[in-house]
């Protein structure tokens, strides 16, 4: 009772960030957990018994389907993104200091603008008769358009353009951190280009790596917008179903039960990003 | 003290929102369901303010109504045929004023007291239309497509269109296999999607915020559309034609509904009548190509709206035509499961 | 070393990332209403944006709305922050940790997981859902921001202030808070541009009476290409161009 009186302020914010959390953050995911076990009721969406038939609908062989090509295609993305912006990260830390922070600035750019409207201008460039087909068949690489719209492509390319910068800031900053003189050393030690590159290099980035596959993976699963406008409502992402489920078809069971995977994943996810830190700590000590 | 930062927090929302306000009529509607000119004379006309939010799929809408339940969201939906009475009888709705109400009697005989609702309590007649084929003549060549049955056909791989709505997709699909399009048998429901996984292939897009614009924007060139999106389509695309399948088209008819927690029904009433009048009914069929079910409004279309076979069918194209019934739950469960499968399947 | 590999890879990307955002702009100025031919050069998509009654009423929403959540997660977050930084208190990995997992969570996780609460507590689906919505996915991103900022900070200078005998409150108030200002307007200004954004979280809490320019865009991209998209999305683009500037202006000022 001291310790309150003597530092209110400190008490006072304490209590205010905790009740938001608890009320905002943990209440309603403890409600998702709760909506998982009960059964789905037409009329006031859920009811009791408790059980576990949403997960079991999980595994059902058709939904596995949709939930693996999901998966498939937030891992395509995350891939890409990492292919991509590998190079970039590494080229970005290896150019003049006041160039990159302007460099920087220019990749947040696109970041701070709206994501449903460059989705959008991305469907002007795909589209049968748009832009990049135009293009294409001006310089008569093609005679007849592609179909790029609506494809499973479109949906990958739509991710990767919206989450490239999570992939690359992350790995920028692992580059940056990275000494100079342990890639000397381990040439000088002579190790060739490719062996210090996966032995060195690859290591210490590793959790660079991970925080942007997190920081990519788990929104390619849930940005439910993207297959709506590039994927003509196919090519769906867990995303939709879970929106499905919760704004269309009212089975919350299921709908939670899908979520419920989604922060799984996302548990593991942080458990081996931190696993990967400790462990270049180790080394390091 | 958890509390009083919440309730200082509805104190921000509250300041937020507390400027005097005009009188608002939350109309949900599907999209592109009413042309913007009605809503800017209801407004000039009455000083109602009309706040026009759009679902496109009649599930969307149900289980939107069903979570706003209490929070009085709504003061008027415009569900389908089969969507009423399950609404009706679930008591979701407000009756409808009959006294407040001009022009109910200008309704077509035919399209009132129908089984959805018996004596129109709980609904008025919006329009009505039909889902058939889109055939985007100018990309066709060969046999010219008479049946969804054509739809299968190897010539059309990935140039498909399917509307985003589960029952009119399978209703498709049932009826190809020559059962009714409101089958609640799960073999027959089962039946259907392989019959449609089969279609899955060539099908490039489902559509139903604006089932006319993959056509326009040459993504596809035959597939299903409802025949007011066909209409419209043609003002840029001559070449789009409304074809009557063979097996049937599908039929609906949509109809106001005043929700049960509304807060203006008096508004809703208000913009009911407003639409009922046959000069702004003549209007809404003409601006974007659906059926009214106001027949005084029909004496005033200009012929070639009235006689424009896509809007106003006749009696053959009418034939083997099927309208939409509530099927129950249960089997919408089925359909649902399924439904997804085909969205999903590759 | 050569440069010009990695330069010339570099400068490939930005390309890739630049023509979107820049076909958008161009096309905003097109005439033709079809929206892959060039028409000439127009400003009556602008012109049809802002005499769309309903559009302009959902900017001036969700310029309130992301005002106000910025707003609020700023300075709830920057509590946190300070206490996080100044404070021993039990429970302080958890609340880390919590943070954490809010800024790492899909956001229709946090979507539907708030929606069950406003549901079960009856809280009608508008402004306050929203409010509260986006002031808990804006939150982490504010203490992240001030704490960064702290960290880099003496602590020598509060411990003076304190043997000269100031409150804390006294003393957060004359000494951190200047030291913070930089990060207190760039969280505000992340959390603005979030909550302007948003569209996942949005889609679930909101309701008819508060509509809000994503779910309109969003309504409208649907239905097809609109040449009021581009104008719009044009003018969202030197929006946030701006808010950004801002945001890197004070933090380099700041850094001097």
């Amino acid at each position: 009772m001291r310790s309150v009186m003597q530092q209110p302020f400190k008490t006072a914010v304490l209590i205010l960030v905790w009740g938001w959390l608890l009320f905002l953050v943990l209440a309603p995911n403890l409600l998702v957990v709760g909506a998982s076990v009960m059964t789905r009721d037409p009329v006031s969406f859920l009811s009791l018994p408790l059980n576990l038939d949403a997960y079991g609908q999980l595994f059902d062989p058709l939904y596995l389907e949709v939930f693996l090509h999901s998966l498939y295609m937030a891992g395509m993305t995350t891939l890409v993104c990492l292919l991509i912006g590998y190079p970039f990260a590494w080229a970005l830390s290896r150019v003049g200091r006041q160039r990159q922070l302007i460099l920087i600035f220019l990749l947040i750019v696109p970041f701070w603008t709206n994501s449903l409207v460059r989705t959008y201008a991305l469907k002007l460039i795909l589209a049968t008769n748009g832009l990049l087909n135009s293009a294409l068949m001006s310089v008569g690489l093609i005679d007849e358009p592609l179909q790029l719209l609506y494809t499973e492509g479109a949906v990958i390319i739509g991710l990767v353009y919206l989450l490239l910068p999570f992939m690359i800031l992350p790995l920028y900053s692992v580059f940056e951190d990275l000494k100079q003189e342990i890639l000397l050393a381990s040439h000088d030690l002579g190790a060739g280009r490719l062996s210090t590159f996966v032995h060195v290099i690859v290591p210490l980035t590793l959790p660079g790596v991970l925080a942007g596959v997190m920081l990519v993976l788990l929104p390619a699963m849930g940005l439910f917008f993207v297959p709506d406008i590039l994927g003509g409502s196919r090519n769906l992402l867990v995303g939709n179903v879970i929106k499905n489920q919760f704004l269309d078809a009212r089975n919350w069971p299921f709908g939670a039960a899908a979520s419920i995977v989604l922060t799984v994943t996302m548990a593991l996810l942080i458990f081996a990003h931190r696993l990967s830190k400790q462990r270049i700590g180790e080394e390091g000590a | 003290m958890k509390k009083l930062a919440l309730a200082g927090m509805l104190a921000v929302g509250l300041t937020g929102c507390s400027s005097e306000e005009p009188q608002v009529l939350n109309l949900y509607n599907w999209s592109e369901y009413m042309p913007q000119e009605v809503l800017d004379r209801f407004t000039e006309e009455t000083g109602v303010q009309v706040v026009y939010t759009t679902y496109d799929s009649n599930e969307a809408m149900y289980a939107r109504l069903k979570l706003l339940d209490d929070s009085a969201a709504y003061d008027l939906a415009v569900p389908s045929t089969y969507y009423v009475s399950k609404m009706r009888q679930e008591g979701l709705l407000l009756p409808i004023d009959r006294s407040k109400i001009e022009g109910f009697d200008n309704l077509d005989p035919e399209l009132v007291n129908l089984d959805i609702d018996p004596e129109n309590k709980f609904s008025v007649p919006y329009l009505w239309g039909t889902t058939g084929l889109a055939v985007d003549a100018s990309d066709i060549e060969g046999e010219p497509v008479t049946a969804w049955e054509d739809l299968w056909d190897d010539r059309f791989d990935g140039r498909v269109m399917l509307t985003n709505d589960m029952r009119e997709v399978f209703h498709v699909g049932l009826r190809v296999l020559g059962y009714s399009g409101n089958s609640t048998n799960p073999d027959e429901i089962e039946a259907a999607y392989e019959k449609l996984s089969e279609l899955m292939p060539s099908v490039r897009t489902f559509n139903s915020d604006a089932p006319r614009m993959p056509y326009l924007e040459g993504e596809t060139d035959v597939g299903m559309i409802w025949n007011g999106e066909a209409v419209m389509a043609k003002d840029t695309m001559a070449s789009l034609d409304y074809v009557y399948p063979e097996e049937g088209i599908i039929a609906w008819l949509d109809s106001f509904v005043i929700p049960k927690n509304a807060k203006n029904p008096e508004a809703a009433h208000q913009f009911i009548s407003f639409v009922l009048q046959p000069e702004i009914s003549a209007l809404i069929s003409e601006e974007i190509g659906y059926a009214t079910p106001n027949l005084a409004a029909r004496a005033l279309l200009p012929d070639e709206v009235a006689n424009n076979r896509a809007s106003y069918p006749n009696a053959t194209d009418m034939i083997n035509a099927e309208f939409q019934t509530d099927i129950g739950d249960d089997a919408l469960q089925v359909y649902a499961k399924y439904w997804e499968m085909l969205k999903s399947g590759r | 070393m050569t440069q010009w590999l990695p330069r010339t890879y570099l400068t490939l990307i930005y390309i890739l990332l630049y023509v979107p955002v820049v076909v958008l702009v161009v096309f905003s100025f097109n005439e033709s209403r079809t929206g892959y031919a060039w028409g000439g050069l127009s400003l009556r998509w602008y012109e049809a944006l802002f005499n769309n009654r309903a559009m302009v009423n959902a900017i001036w929403n969700s310029l309130w709305l992301a005002l106000s959540a910025a707003t609020v997660s700023t300075v709830i977050g920057a509590l946190t922050a300070l206490a996080l930084h100044r404070y021993r208190f039990r429970g302080k990995k958890l609340l880390n940790g919590m943070l954490f997992v809010v800024m790492m969570s899909p956001e229709i996780v946090l979507a539907i997981s708030l929606l069950a609460l406003f549901l079960l507590v009856g809280l009608q689906l508008g402004y306050v859902s929203l409010l509260l919505a986006h002031v808990t996915f804006c939150l982490p991103f504010v203490v992240i921001t001030v704490l960064a900022r702290l960290s880099g900070f003496d602590d020598s200078l509060p411990e003076a202030a304190r043997d000269l005998g100031a409150s804390d409150f006294t003393m957060t108030r004359t000494v951190l808070i200047p030291v913070i200002m930089p990060a207190l307007l760039a969280g505000w200004l992340l959390g603005f541009t979030l909550s302007l954004d948003d569209v996942v979280v949005s889609t679930f809490v909101s309701g008819p009476s508060y509509e809000i320019l994503p779910l309109r865009i969003y309504s409208m991209v649907r239905v097809g290409l609109k040449p009021e998209v581009n104008a719009l999305g044009a003018l969202l683009l030197v929006f946030s161009l701006v808010m950004l500037m801002l945001s890197q202006w004070i933090l380099i000022r700041s850094k001097r």
